[in-house]
């Protein structure tokens, strides 16, 4: 646990604090991070043509002051695939480098092209699904829970989506930050609809992280309880102040902060503001959910009218579930009673799972009243492998394979562990309504001959409405259902899901001699496959009774629109969610000694830091929760917080020169590293004030710079000798760490920018935009859900890696290997290391193959000689000319080998996965 | 080449550069060995490294037994436990278990026995194991912070009950380096039947460098030991010769491209990476080879019975990649809670403890056992640190006919590099429910293993968001009573 954490590691930071940061110790509040930003005056530069903004000249000042020189300027060619990978995260195309190298030609135009073509890119729809990543590395965002019972969020790609819409629409980042911790409170005072959607999508930032359903919910203590949300509001407290203003909050939640000033109580205070917020999927329109609850209302209340009429009409049936109780089907047998399925004996307790149940066996039910009628015949589990016996001299084969596991018996009413007994708005165990209980898996088979004779009815009609009983917030689990007459299918529906419902409305044989009702798992195992049947009935078809022409006509009519309605409804079934932030009330917060949720002291009022005195934070006319966050959202984006914006252009910084002024992009505390160029990192910060909090705006500036521009290498002696007066070898020696810039630094494709930029060659990139992620494995259903993956080869797999499953407890292996971070940390900056099990995934893993073998076929199309193959390969790959060497060598390879030879060493050279 | 491999006998090239010649495809020669070392040295993350101090042990297995083995019914003797089976655990009514009340007190299922000359008292569980208790040193103590098993994995295999921070075996690596050029530092052998609960992220890296996650080895003969080791079988037309010429091809333009950049040392480490990914196609199928194994081998693994023999190989296989210079094996001996056939697939024996630890306690007896001895055997064991734990022990309340989670109490053990022989430390209550003497957490354990490998807990760190993060986090105490 947590508590406990930090102290001696932290009198570490505080040692090597003391070696490297230039405040007094004795004056925590000096440092200079919680200082006002301010605007600095421009420094004066010598070398006065270098600079082509204003950010150059700090640049430079500082250069010229250690005495050293910047490098030249990158060549077109470099430019373009830097200005690509780091915008967009994807290649540029031959054609593309060409155009702007004629366009940068004469070098007079380069400026002008470089402008045009960063406005460009920043344009492009790509751009927000490139730097979304960053920002969801930040919110540690994935599709699943994580932790045991890794369960799906299928609804969290909304806040992903959001992220993305946002970048692209260039949305003022103070608001980007106010949507993300209190959309849904500034939703309520917004007008349209589409624009209260996207508020309360903004909020699955705050849900984003991991969380522990057998913590949470499952266990039945309440200290395991308390430490796990304990461990729910850390994740939200430390993700909200590290991305928004690289505070290591959490550092506080045991003790006091070792090294900066913020107290064990101000953490608390914070944990007040967020005590109300708990994570779930949320309506993203209440507005909608209210209208479609009520249009529901009145199509259930129609459909209501409908059946009853019909039954009037029909002549009431008879009641399976009522038989399965030992009654006649007109309401004698006993609700709640079960059939046990190993021994036939009636039960009345609950059961629980049956592991060990011989299969495809039947079982004759062991009524305790000789006199029951002997409606129900027999009993099963079905293994679906083996024809499987419904009735004796009677086997079916059109059964799907199942686990042959079993849970409780066969109820008349709900069975253990069913936690609803609604469908379609009707609620079943209510007067007049009926529930069948059959749980995947089982089957049940009823004796028509004995109840023709009992009943007189001679044409029989089975109808029901099929559904789960399982809770809404369970997994997809599926089930499926099958009916037989004799050994003939009449229905079936396979893969039900938890959310669906079906109605069930076939005319049975005149000769059949049983009618069989069958659950099965749906291949993923029983859990949660809590089936049954609302209102299943046996009636007298229509055609068989005596009734008057009119009558007749109405039935017609009746059924007619009872499908209607029954299909409206289904429609109207669920509406848009996100998985993001519930409110309630927020409990008393009381500060936690040493962290442990066992030791409460006193309470704590929401409240803000103390050491950042920007403005106070009002939580004073916060009624809800709600507003609570709002008023942090307030504080946090005021503009005068003097951590907010500088955090922000320092994270843009490292994303475009790969390691940023200040190198430790979420801790601007005193264990954090000092910034590079402090009076930089100031006139940024006040320029993107000046510019409206425009992220797109500080992008142009930083990468139409002269610094953004210069080259990466570090040995450049052609161009020394070139230009007396610059000696780049002295950089090299006196900066070999590059912090002051002389040139910009080579960087690696990240994993994602990997898999995309290998599709975008191949020419299987498939652009589609938002929606559900792709899932790239085969999802199985279990106590803690399994998640294999596979490599399909289709469409859907070829989208950008943004739009991936993230997967939490299972993390995808090829990408994992490249460096993608696990997303149960909040990661401000990747690491790239390199191995020799990198080098396997991209020479053999199967979607680097077949990636290598689309674009050989690619070229092939394209080309019509080995030479223009193997120049279209260089071209497509590397963005430029094969040298001589270059086709010598890949000559024999192609002859050899083909041409998916070449491309896949293309793929895996070090030219394609680094940058100049 | 199997047949110069008898155990404890690796095949040693002579050096390095008979090893390249050898290899025959890619660049060859002097050149390129000179390359790769430098690169390697200047750049691996995983170049071997000193430690803090002299090291007992180099290479660690750990055997982790997920789901809670019972301690009460294993290695932790209570007699007074078994006096009282029959009486109410809890007379107050207010105790809650994770999911259970308690039900009355339980004695283990199993009688206990005196074994060794250490006179240690071990269930019959574990009969084979019983023999090798005099070069066992047991924690009785253990305590874990949290009754879930999510959290508890994570604390055991990372030291924080949240995940997302480095397992042990990616410290271990990250402090100490590998010693095998051409396998990877860390292998995890996964049961069988799947992950364990909180999956991969039990021997993640965390926030440490990708480089140091544990690389699962697959157990799976139809595949190939490590993910993407080869070409899939449905790219069967590329061919050995055709891998050396395609590589040679690459490594020329990786040379072009990385002499043009002068001083970026990290592309001399790619190339370096392609030529080790190489060497690394000839070694890890030859470990997972087992045909140059004696029958006597196979036979002590148990390695023809249905149930035990998984186990048993990846028993031999820890044998094996230690000989070869792997630094840290992690063996899992069950799965998470998923689809079983007849009896639970770990420890988490809630409603049955006699079928499923009587199932899983042959399975663990026997292979540890072999384990134990054939280290023993080879000369590895004097060298190679044993660790056998579980996320958390068990209640000696019933539930039912099983036993609730109890992170109050459970039993670790360590064999082998630099443990005293046949002794224990810590103990619990009369009743096993908790740790009375010494209480004991993953950290003091961690320490102590760490201490063993050279390397000082507190002086084993990674700055990360604030934090210079440890694997004991800011505890630990290295457990001098069971050293050597």
């Amino acid at each position: 646990m947590n508590w406990k954490s930090c102290s001696i590691g932290l009198l570490l930071v505080m040692f090597s604090a003391v070696v490297h940061a230039a405040v007094k110790a004795a004056e925590p509040q000096r440092h200079w991070a919680y200082q006002p930003v301010v605007r600095p005056a421009l420094p004066t530069v010598r070398q006065s043509t270098w600079p082509r903004n204003e950010l150059d000249r700090f640049i430079l000042a500082k250069l010229e002051a250690k005495g050293l020189v910047p490098s030249p300027e990158a060549d077109p060619r470099t430019l373009i695939r830097r200005l690509y990978f780091d915008l967009l995260g994807l290649p540029p195309s031959p054609e593309e480098v060409a155009a702007f190298e004629r366009a940068c030609s004469p070098v007079g135009n380069r400026p002008s092209a470089v402008g045009n073509l960063v406005d460009r890119l920043l344009a492009s729809p790509r751009y927000g699904e490139r730097w979304a990543r960053h920002w969801l590395d930040i919110a540690h965002y994935a599709d699943t829970h994580g932790f045991e019972r890794d369960q799906l969020r299928p609804n969290a790609w909304r806040y992903r989506d959001y992220v993305i819409a946002s970048l692209n629409a260039d949305q003022p980042y103070d608001q980007f930050l106010r949507e993300q911790i209190a959309g849904d409170i500034l939703a309520l005072n917004s007008k349209p609809e589409t624009q209260s959607s996207k508020l309360i999508a903004a909020t699955g930032f705050l849900a984003a992280g991991p969380w522990d359903f057998v913590g949470q919910i499952e266990t039945k203590s309440d200290v395991l309880k308390r430490a796990a949300r304990a461990d729910d509001l850390d994740d939200m407290v430390t993700q909200v102040l590290t991305a928004s203003m690289g505070v290591t909050i959490n550092c506080a939640r045991c003790h006091d902060h070792k090294l900066d000033p913020i107290s064990q109580r101000e953490y608390y205070g914070l944990w007040a503001v967020f005590a109300g917020v708990k994570r779930g999927d949320r309506e993203l329109d209440p507005a909608a959910a209210a209208r479609r609850e009520t249009e529901r209302k009145q199509l259930q209340t129609r459909l209501r009218e409908v059946t009853s009429e019909l039954a009037r009409l029909t002549g009431e049936g008879l009641d399976l579930a009522d038989m399965v109780g030992g009654g006649n089907g007109r309401g004698t047998g006993t609700k709640g009673a079960g059939l046990d399925l190993r021994t036939g004996n009636v039960v009345k307790d609950k059961l629980g799972y049956h592991r060990d149940i011989q299969l495809n066996r039947l079982q004759e039910p062991e009524w305790p009243d000789a006199n029951a009628p002997k409606f129900v015949q027999w009993l099963f589990v079905p293994d679906g492998k083996a024809p499987v016996p419904v009735a004796s001299q009677t086997t079916v084969t059109n059964l799907p394979p199942t686990s042959g596991h079993a849970w409780d018996a066969i109820r008349n009413g709900a069975l253990n562990a069913q936690v609803s007994t609604r469908l379609d708005g009707v609620d079943f165990a209510t007067n007049g309504h009926s529930v069948l209980g059959l749980h995947a898996n089982a089957g049940i088979t009823f004796n028509l001959a004995e109840i023709r004779k009992a009943s007189g009815f001679a044409k029989l009609r089975f109808t029901a409405v099929l559904g789960f009983g399982a809770a809404a917030s369970a997994a997809s689990s599926r089930a499926d259902f099958s009916v037989f007459a004799g050994r003939e299918l009449l229905f079936q529906k396979l893969k039900l899901r938890k959310d669906e419902s079906v109605r069930v409305d076939v005319a049975l044989p005149d000769a059949a001699a049983t009618l069989t009702l069958v659950a099965t798992d749906g291949g993923d195992g029983i859990g949660s496959d809590l089936l049954f049947l609302g209102d299943a009935r046996l009636s007298l078809t229509v055609e068989a009774q005596p009734l008057a022409a009119a009558d007749r006509a109405r039935i017609e009519t009746l059924r007619a629109e009872e499908k209607q309605l029954a299909t409206a409804l289904a429609a109207k079934a669920e509406g848009e969610k996100v998985y993001a932030v519930t409110s309630s009330e927020p409990p008393v917060v009381r500060l936690l000694r040493r962290g442990n949720p066992e030791d409460a002291q006193e309470e704590v009022a929401p409240a803000v830091l103390a050491c950042v005195k920007h403005a106070p934070a009002d939580f004073t006319r916060a009624k809800t929760e709600g507003e609570r966050r709002l008023a942090l959202a307030e504080w946090i984006t005021h503009p005068a917080n003097p951590l907010t914006r500088r955090v922000l252009v320092n994270r843009l910084w490292h994303h475009h020169f790969g390691v940023g002024l200040v190198d430790t992009p979420s801790d601007f505390g005193k264990g954090g590293g000092m910034p590079s160029h402090p009076e930089l990192l100031d006139w940024l910060a006040e320029e993107f004030l000046a510019r409206g909090w425009s992220v797109k705006a500080m992008h142009r500036l930083i990468c139409t710079s002269a610094v953004y521009r210069q080259r990466s290498s570090t040995f450049q002696s052609r161009d020394v000798r070139a230009t007396p007066g610059l000696d780049i070898g002295m950089s090299s020696y006196r900066d070999s760490a590059n912090r002051l810039l002389w040139r910009q630094h080579p960087r690696r494709l990240d994993a994602e920018s990997t898999r995309d930029a290998v599709l975008a060659v191949s020419g299987k990139l498939n652009l589609a935009a938002g929606g559900p992620g792709y899932r790239d494995f085969k999802y199985t259903e279990a106590y803690a859900p399994i998640y294999n993956y596979v490599t399909a080869e289709t469409p859907d797999q070829w989208r950008r890696s943004i739009y991936r499953f993230v997967v939490r407890t299972t993390p995808h292996t090829f990408l994992t290997t490249l460096d993608c971070p696990n997303p149960a940390n909040l990661t401000p900056a990747r690491t790239a290391t390199t191995t020799a099990l990198q080098a396997l995934a991209l020479s053999n893993n199967e979607f680097i193959l077949q990636q290598a073998q689309h674009l050989a076929t690619r070229i092939e199309n394209e080309t019509d000689s080995r030479e223009a193959a193997i120049r279209r390969a260089f071209a497509l790959t590397f963005q430029r000319d094969a040298t001589a060497a270059e086709l010598q060598a890949a000559t024999p390879l192609v002859a050899e080998q083909g041409l998916f030879a070449l491309c896949r060493m293309l793929i895996n050279a070090n030219e394609f996965v680094y940058l100049d | 080449m199997n047949a110069s491999f008898p155990c404890g006998q690796q095949k040693r090239f002579v050096t390095r550069r008979d090893f390249l010649w050898e290899l025959g495809g890619g660049l060859g020669g002097v050149a390129l060995a000179a390359l790769v070392n430098e690169a390697q040295a200047a750049t691996s993350p995983l170049a071997p490294k000193a430690g803090h101090h002299p090291a007992k042990a180099r290479a660690v297995i750990q055997i982790f037994c997920p789901g809670g083995l019972s301690h009460v019914d294993s290695w932790d003797w209570k007699p007074e436990l078994a006096a009282r089976t029959g009486k109410p655990f809890d007379t107050t009514g207010t105790v809650q278990f994770f999911a259970s009340k308690p039900g009355n007190c339980q004695g283990s299922y199993w009688p206990f026995r005196q074994h060794g000359q250490c006179g240690r008292w071990i269930s019959d569980l574990f009969p084979k194991f019983a023999a090798c208790v005099d070069d066992v040193a047991f924690i009785h103590s253990m305590q874990s912070r949290s009754a879930l098993h999510g959290p508890a994995m994570f604390m055991a295999n990372s030291g924080f009950i949240l995940p997302g921070f480095p397992s042990m075996g990616a410290w271990v690596t990250y402090g100490l380096g590998s010693e095998s050029e051409n396998l990877p530092a860390f292998v995890v052998l996964p049961d069988p039947r799947g992950l364990p609960p909180g999956g991969v992220i039990n021997w993640g890296a965390g926030f440490l460098p990708a480089v140091h996650q544990g690389t699962p080895l697959n157990t799976d003969l139809e595949l190939p030991p490590i993910a993407d080791l080869f070409p899939p079988k449905n790219f069967a037309g590329i061919t050995p010769a055709g891998e050396a010429s395609g590589r040679n091809f690459l490594q020329t333009l990786n040379r072009q491209h990385a002499a043009a950049r002068v001083g970026n040392t990290e592309l001399d480490a790619r190339i370096a990476a392609y030529e080790l990914a190489a060497r690394m196609q000839l070694s890890a199928p030859e470990v997972t080879d087992l045909r140059g194994e004696s029958a006597a081998t196979k036979q002590l693994y148990t390695l023809a019975d249905e149930d035990i023999g998984p186990f048993g190989r990846q028993c031999l296989l820890a044998r094996r990649l230690v000989e070869r210079g792997v630094r840290f094996v992690q063996i899992f001996c069950g799965a998470e809670n998923t689809g079983a056939k007849k009896i639970r697939p770990n420890w988490d024996s809630h409603e049955d403890l006699v079928r499923d630890h009587g199932y899983w306690g042959r399975v663990l007896d026997t292979g540890a056992a072999a384990l134990l001895h054939d280290l023993k055997a080879c000369g590895l064991l004097d060298s190679t640190l044993v660790i056998c734990t579980s996320e958390f022990g068990r209640q000696p309340g019933a539930q039912g006919k099983g036993r609730d989670h109890n992170a109050g109490a459970f039993t670790a053990w360590l064999a082998g590099g630099g443990i005293k022989d046949g002794t224990s430390y810590g103990t619990t209550d009369e009743l096993g429910s908790k740790a009375e003497a010494h209480p004991a957490y993953s950290y003091d354990l961690h320490a102590t293993a760490l201490h063993l490998l050279g390397v000082d807990h507190e002086r084993l760190s990674f700055y990360h968001n604030g934090v210079p993060r440890r694997l004991t986090d800011v505890h630990g105490h290295v457990i001098r009573e069971i050293l050597a």
